[in-house]
């Protein structure tokens, strides 16, 4: 046992003296936290969250956007918009290299939108559909030609959301199966060197990094600590200095929030904008009623849930649209029902449209099927038991695995209320059209249109608003879209989520992006 | 015929015979794995979070999801005995790299565990029994009843708070530091620095065991004829202690050893988990709920033969420790 002790002391004074040589600007290992881990690191046929905690360090977007939401030049240099919004010219950074030592050209990015995002991307058929075709007269030019004006696609541009690949590599192969999805060769600040499942992805500094200084950090480390108490553990001791996307539950954050070398913030998700939300099935069931549905809307104390279950992370939800959509003007507050709820208002609208209740006080009972993506959704589930046992809606709680709920919600509709979270992402076209659309009931498709609603009204208004390039009309088109969500609810959303970062002091220069853990961290770099 | 011939002759027998079980168990494995709604398409097309149904449909095509069951299940087992584990689509790796990249990590983690309890628990199972109803008896069973009482995860926990974080002698979590990447002894050192933790968090509960186990069976041994005897015979109470009880004591033990090593091999879920430990368990488990059933099948079928392989060492062992029973 001493011998152990010893080599324990030691052990340590090598991690210590390891350390040290953090204190310059350069250099250093910035290890983070990835929960869970990823499968591949195939960013460009997966959105899957894990994946755009590793991937975004090794590929690069055209742009990147500051926590204002402003872009900020990655690959491309600048970006020309012609004045009827059907031409997009990207002037791409001179003397880029892919991690091979090929040359990044504008045939990259051809292949990259065309060939790969538009074909194998969950989300990019969506963000590129306009584009017809795209010129490349030199190396350094790439001119989109659009059908229609998509505004939206500005803002789909980041390495995480469209990430550049490489052409010479993905040619010509299976691009679904391509051994590029566990060796990853990218333009970005960090190369791929070793992935330890289980343990870890390690990447190095990109010493021919385009942009000039970059990296400061010698080696960026992924771990992964499947327990969510030896992560704040982790976090606490030091051995890891940031995670992103709750890898650090909110009851830990508040704790860790007061010690001097961790801080939390909610920047960087205003890319994703998450909702949580209820959905109901519109076609079946006891909640086929939109009087119902308001009902239930105004019976929920919608701040008791952030106050209570969330640690005080998140706000109420005031319309179908974020409140990050006020940057664009396209977010309009509806407020048909109080933050704090108003379980008489809601009774009242029951007993009018006629649902009474009977002896015991109940009017309807339904089965409450809740996303299986952690204790907080289980707790928010049986809050809403209890609110909605006060209007007089018997709920049951249902609680699956994951294969088994996107089974039974997306493909075979077997549900009337479903307790869920939707990335609202940067524009409306991108992240809430498919919530609504008649074109979005795509049965087997997860996390589109489930309750089946359809409106030929909205249907119009979504299909104008996609296409309007000038902001003050398309403004007032989204306007009509939150007043008819507001009246007709297919969805009740409850709250805007805010993830929280969790990160050692030490560590600078990785909030500026609004990607926050989706980010490249190229401008990281440690403090002693 | 000659003793070695004998248990060669036997273990090929016994080799034999273990075939049979492993395809039921890959049978059964396969017909209940499928029971599950949902599959890996499911999985990948829900985390990417949107995807066509005609994608989806391709995707089940390329992983041959869309054949009937027992063409998948014929399939399988063709590729099985031809030494294939098959592909895990979801990692786009083949399975058996998948598996032997946490094997060595499962087995180092197991190794120690079972050397610590079964030694400790011998050791403090002979100590109580050699004191029988004295202080030192009872302090051990309490410690017996605790450890084995307590559950792992929090065992596991406390060890982290107190070892790591308020007193900093070991690392909370993983297998290396991962800030260093250490070469040749100094990884050593290091990986074994990672594995004093979860080794004692997981020994702690098979110690109690142990230690009950080789209690009850020394007293037993003690109460035998061949001990009255040995002491009409004047013998020291030190040489029937050692050289008498405890070989025979020994038997149950190595028994139960050897139906746990076989079931630790397929890893501890908990304690992978706490310390992040790159192991099996927690491959099966994230591969259950991720519905990547090549994966979990190639898992199921690993740990199976391991149980049979070891069943049979450990019936091997036993002629050696007490050469009246024949291995035949």
């Amino acid at each position: 046992m001493k011998r152990l002790i010893q080599g324990a002391v030691l052990a340590s004074s090598i991690i210590a003296s390891s350390f040290t040589a953090l204190a310059q600007t350069d250099g250093g290992t910035l290890v983070y936290l990835a929960q869970p881990e990823p499968p591949t690191l195939a960013s460009y046929v997966s959105t899957s969250g894990p994946i755009g905690l590793v991937a975004p360090k090794i590929y690069e977007g055209l742009f990147d956007y500051d926590t204002e939401g402003k872009m900020i030049p990655v690959l491309a240099k600048s970006v020309d918009v012609s004045a009827d919004g059907k031409t997009v010219t990207f002037t791409l950074q001179d003397g880029v290299v892919w991690h091979d030592g090929t040359p990044f050209t504008s045939a990259d990015v051809k292949f990259s939108v065309m060939e790969v995002l538009s074909k194998v991307h969950p989300r990019g058929p969506n963000s590129f559909r306009e584009v017809e075709s795209i010129d490349t007269p030199d190396d350094t030019t790439a001119v989109f030609h659009l059908k229609n004006p998509a505004p939206y696609m500005l803002r789909a541009l980041s390495g995480y959301e469209s990430p550049m690949v490489p052409k010479h590599l993905l040619e010509g192969t299976d691009i679904k199966s391509a051994d590029l999805a566990n060796n990853p060769i990218g333009t970005g600040p960090y190369k791929f060197t070793e992935w330890k499942k289980g343990q870890y992805i390690r990447l190095d500094k990109n010493e021919d990094y385009w942009k000039e200084g970059l990296p400061h950090v010698e080696r960026v480390v992924a771990r992964f600590i499947p327990d969510a108490s030896t992560r704040t553990a982790a976090m606490e001791n030091g051995e890891v200095l940031y995670t992103g996307y709750n890898g650090i539950p909110n009851i830990d954050a508040v704790r860790l929030r007061d010690r001097d070398d961790i801080s939390v913030t909610t920047d960087g998700y205003s890319m994703i904008n998450p909702m949580a939300l209820l959905e109901f099935n519109t076609k079946e069931g006891p909640f086929t009623d939109p009087a119902v549905r308001r009902a239930i809307s105004n019976a929920i104390d919608r701040q008791f849930m952030i106050d209570t279950i969330f640690f005080g992370y998140g706000k109420p939800a005031s319309s179908a649209l974020s409140s990050s959509f006020a940057a664009t003007d396209l977010y309009k507050p509806m407020p048909n029902y109080p933050a704090a709820g108003d379980v008489e208002a809601a009774k009242k609208i029951l007993d009018d449209a006629g649902y009474k209740p009977d002896g015991d006080g109940v009017r309807m009972k339904a089965i409450l099927d809740v996303i299986p993506y952690g204790e907080d959704w289980r707790r928010a589930g049986e809050y809403l038991k209890q609110a909605l046992g006060d209007i007089g809606i018997e709920i049951e709680l249902r609680y699956e695995d994951v294969p088994t709920w996107l089974k039974r919600v997306y493909h075979n509709y077997d549900f009337v209320m479903n307790l869920n979270y939707f990335y609202q992402l940067p524009d409306p076209v991108l992240g809430v059209h498919r919530h609504y659309g008649t074109d979005q009931i795509r049965q087997g498709t997860h996390f589109v249109n489930s309750s089946r609603y359809s409106n030929p009204k909205l249907d119009a208004l979504l299909d104008a608003g996609a296409k309007e390039p000038d902001a003050a009309k398309r403004s007032a088109i989204y306007e009509d879209v939150q007043e008819i969500l507001a009246e007709d609810m297919p969805v009740v959303n409850l709250f805007e989520m805010q993830f929280l970062t969790v990160y050692n002091t030490k560590l600078k220069g990785v909030y500026g992006s609004a990607m926050g853990p989706y980010g490249s961290f190229s401008e990281g770099w440690l403090e002693e | 015929m000659n003793r070695s011939t004998k248990i060669l002759r036997y273990v090929l027998r016994r080799l034999m015979q273990g075939i049979p079980i492993i395809i039921a168990i890959i049978v059964l494995n396969f017909f209940l794995l499928n029971m599950a709604e949902g599959d890996a398409v499911d999985v990948l097309a829900g985390e990417a979070g949107s995807a066509t149904p005609e994608y989806m449909a391709e995707l089940r095509a390329k992983f041959g999801l869309d054949q009937p069951l027992p063409v998948q299940l014929m399939v399988y087992l063709k590729n099985v005995a031809l030494l294939d584990l098959g592909y895990s689509f979801r990692h786009d790796m083949p399975v058996a790299q998948l598996i032997l990249d946490r094997f060595w990590p499962t087995l180092l983690l197991m190794t120690c565990t079972i050397l610590t309890a079964v030694g400790f628990g011998i050791l403090l199972g002979l100590l109580a029994a050699i004191n029988l109803n004295t202080w030192k008896d009872t302090a051990i069973s309490i410690f017996a009843l605790i450890t084995y009482a307590t559950p792992l995860f929090w065992v596991g926990l406390m060890m982290i708070v107190v070892f790591s974080i308020n007193l900093g002698w070991f690392p909370t979590s993983g297998m290396e530091n991962i800030a260093a990447f250490y070469e040749g002894w100094d990884r050593v050192w290091d990986i074994a620095h990672h594995l004093v933790l979860p080794t004692i968090t997981l020994s702690l509960f098979y110690l109690a065991l142990y230690t009950r186990m080789m209690r009850a069976s020394m007293l037993e041994q003690y109460g035998q004829d061949y001990v009255v005897t040995a002491k009409a015979k004047g013998l020291t109470e030190r040489r029937i202690t050692f050289v008498h009880v405890l070989r025979n004591a020994l038997l149950p033990v190595v028994t139960m050893a050897g139906v746990q090593v076989g079931a630790l091999i397929g890893g501890s879920v908990i304690v992978e988990s706490v310390f992040a430990w790159p192991g099996l368990g927690m491959l099966a488990f994230e591969s259950l709920f991720a519905r990547d059933l090549n994966l979990l099948l190639g898992i199921f079928m690993i740990s199976s033969v391991l149980v049979v392989v070891v069943n049979l060492i450990v019936d091997v062992i036993y002629s050696f420790l007490d050469p009246r029973i024949e291995v035949a």
